[in-house]
């Protein structure tokens, strides 16, 4: 997977074996110690939470010994094993990551295996370190984890590079996929507009842009907003200069993406890869009910 | 090549596949064939939407979309196996031996172990100030007071208790040396050395005090499976560790990558065996049998090491790791 060397953001880029390039933000250390946190609270609220129902339970018919056995069994595993178990049974979640929004992955984007879930959490000792000790409780300052984590682009701690793996940023919001124009006055020009649209695949984009945000604007701003935009457009189509430039780029949008209710194909064929080539391409092509060539100049 | 017909028919199939996946995502319950082979014609198809997308510079937020879409999707399909015992025994019982009855790194930590641990134990044997430096006399006239009554059950309700502070205190020391061993290491040796050093000195002082027949009836029933823990736990941390400094030619991280997965059911291995030696230091040390009988324990539990570590380990080729 090659990761650009001029990388500045925490975007990874990771290349599918459907040679689909699809990414991912890690999450630094600020973020995953909120996680961590929470992941510590909890475990301290659990293991009083069983102290209590153990001592409730057995200590109450004088089993006590076998409450307190019982209990340190389940400290030692709180301890060890509950990030590496969790992160199997959660596909790479605890409840402080699932809280943050954030999964372990390994380094390929692929969800982590169990040993890999295991041995990133055995190896929290050595990130932890140094440890500070406060009467009997030691705690670790993870210095040398944050270091490793400075040290590469993926943020990885020590565990984290010994099992190929990182954390990375859920997103929680899910975006819609179409922006849906219902404003009569655009829906008739889109009628009227030519049938073949020839847009330059710049223009297309900065098309979509505008209608995705444009519901936060006053009908003023829209359209001086939009002129820039409409005025070249309108001059190339033909129409009258009265025509509103927002009503314009609406109806454009509304052509070029969202027309044209095909009938859905009861199983969709398996396509061919594509390249994602430079170039103007013609849009209209993905509005056609007939399958079309891919048109591309340059 | 087949185009999309129209976006508004491709969203159709983008929302049942969102559903599938996160169908999917609930787990659980097996998915039908049929299903599956839908889901992943769904996925190929999504797959070339989103080259399409991204080629023509559809609108960011579709293009945003169709990756969250195409990332789930795709972290259901490779979904990890899940947890299959068969293999893991397999592993533990095949491919695990066969690798530590040649490992270099289990050599020298047993090596460390035990010459430091003699070596210790002879000091303190013959220099009472020695063990009195190394651990203490707080320490020392804790353990003489420890093993001053014979060992007779005499605290029978009190053992499932200790069989957790064993599991937890001697599994955790385990694991620390293991996790330490990372640090080039370095940090493993250190607290391999620290406590053969450790129950040396305590081995050889115990032996000059009145109270040696006590402590030895106590410490032989579970001291091979304890002690051959944690020096499986040492040899399988500094594996990790010695990786970063020899490399046999991969990359620095590759190397360590290699050699964490070969490391995962060494230790995994220990923690059982820590856990059989604390439930047999817990019920058979302290019990009343005589010391025929927890001897007799020791013996076997050597010979099942034995054979685990040479019968299992010289058979067969090196079945090479992950």
């Amino acid at each position: 997977m090659p990761t650009s060397k001029a990388q500045l953001d925490t975007v990874i880029r990771i290349v599918t074996p459907e040679n689909i390039a699809f990414e991912y933000r890690v999450a630094g250390p600020f973020r995953r110690l909120g996680a961590y946190l929470i992941d510590v609270g909890l475990r301290i609220g659990m293991s009083i939470g069983i102290w209590l129902v153990l001592m409730f339970t057995l200590g109450s018919v004088g089993l006590g010994s076998v409450g307190v056995g019982v209990w340190l069994v389940a400290m030692f595993a709180f301890e060890w094993f509950y990030g590496g178990v969790f992160e199997t049974v959660w596909n790479g979640q605890t409840p402080g990551k699932r809280i943050c929004g954030l999964r372990v992955l390994t380094v390929d984007g692929l969800p982590i295996r169990a040993w890999q879930a295991v041995l990133r959490n055995f190896l929290r000792i050595a990130d932890g370190m140094p440890l500070l000790q406060l009467g009997v409780f030691r705690i670790p300052l993870y210095q040398l984890g944050l270091f490793a984590a400075a040290s590469n682009d993926r943020f990885q701690r020590l565990g984290d590079l010994a099992c190929g793996t990182m954390v990375v940023i859920e997103e929680r919001s899910r975006p819609q996929a179409m922006v849906r124009i219902v404003e009569p006055a655009a829906l008739q020009l889109a009628a009227d507009l030519p049938p073949k649209l020839a847009i330059d695949r710049g223009v297309a984009r900065a098309l979509g842009r505008y209608v995705e945000r444009r519901q936060r604007f006053s009908w003023a701003r829209r359209c001086e907003m939009a002129y820039h935009l409409a005025e070249p457009l309108r001059v190339k189509l033909d129409l009258p200069s009265a025509t509103n430039p927002d009503v314009l780029l609406c109806a454009l949008y509304h052509r070029i993406f969202t027309a044209e209710v095909a009938e859905e194909p009861s199983q969709p064929p398996p396509r061919p890869m594509v390249a994602a080539l430079p170039g103007a391409i013609t849009v209209p092509a993905l509005a056609m009910d007939e399958p079309a060539p891919l048109e591309i100049d340059g | 090549m087949t185009m999309p017909n129209g976006l508004q028919a491709r969203q159709l199939q983008w929302s049942e596949l969102e559903t599938a996946a996160r169908r999917l995502e609930g787990g659980g319950r097996k998915v039908p064939l049929r299903e599956m082979l839908r889901f992943a014609a769904l996925y190929r198809a999504a797959c070339a939407d989103l080259a399409l997308a991204d080629a023509r510079q559809l609108s960011p937020t579709t293009v945003a979309y169709l990756h969250q879409l195409v990332g789930r999707a795709h972290n259901q399909l490779y979904r990890s196996q899940s947890f299959r015992p068969a293999t893991w025994l397999a592993e533990l019982f095949v491919v695990v031996p066969r690798r530590l009855y040649r490992d270099n790194c289990l050599r020298l930590a047993m090596a460390i172990f035990w010459s430091v641990f003699l070596v210790v134990l002879v000091t303190a044997y013959c220099s009472p100030t020695f063990a009195e430096q190394l651990i203490g006399k707080d320490q020392m006239q804790m353990y003489e007071r420890m093993y001053a009554d014979p060992i007779d059950g005499k605290h029978d309700e009190s053992r499932a208790g200790m069989a957790g502070f064993y599991v937890q205190h001697n599994a955790g020391i385990g694991l620390q040396c293991f996790g330490a061993g990372l640090l080039l290491g370095i940090g493993g040796l250190f607290l391999t050395i620290s406590n053969a050093a450790l129950l040396g000195s305590v081995f050889g002082f115990m032996l000059t005090t009145p109270e040696r027949t006590n402590f030895y009836h106590f410490v032989t029933a579970h001291g091979p499976f304890e002690l051959t823990a944690i020096v499986l736990a040492a040899g399988a941390g500094m594996r990790l560790g010695f990786s970063l400094i020899d490399t046999r030619g991969y990359t620095r991280g590759e190397s360590l990558r290699r050699a964490a997965g070969e490391s995962v059911a060494p230790v995994c291995a220990a923690v059982v065996l820590f856990c059989l030696a604390a439930t047999i230091e817990a019920f058979v040390s302290p019990s009343s049998l005589p010391y025929s009988a927890k001897a007799g324990v020791a013996i076997v539990s050597a010979a099942m090491l034995l054979f685990y570590f040479f019968g299992l380990g010289r058979r067969g080729e090196v079945i090479s790791a992950k």
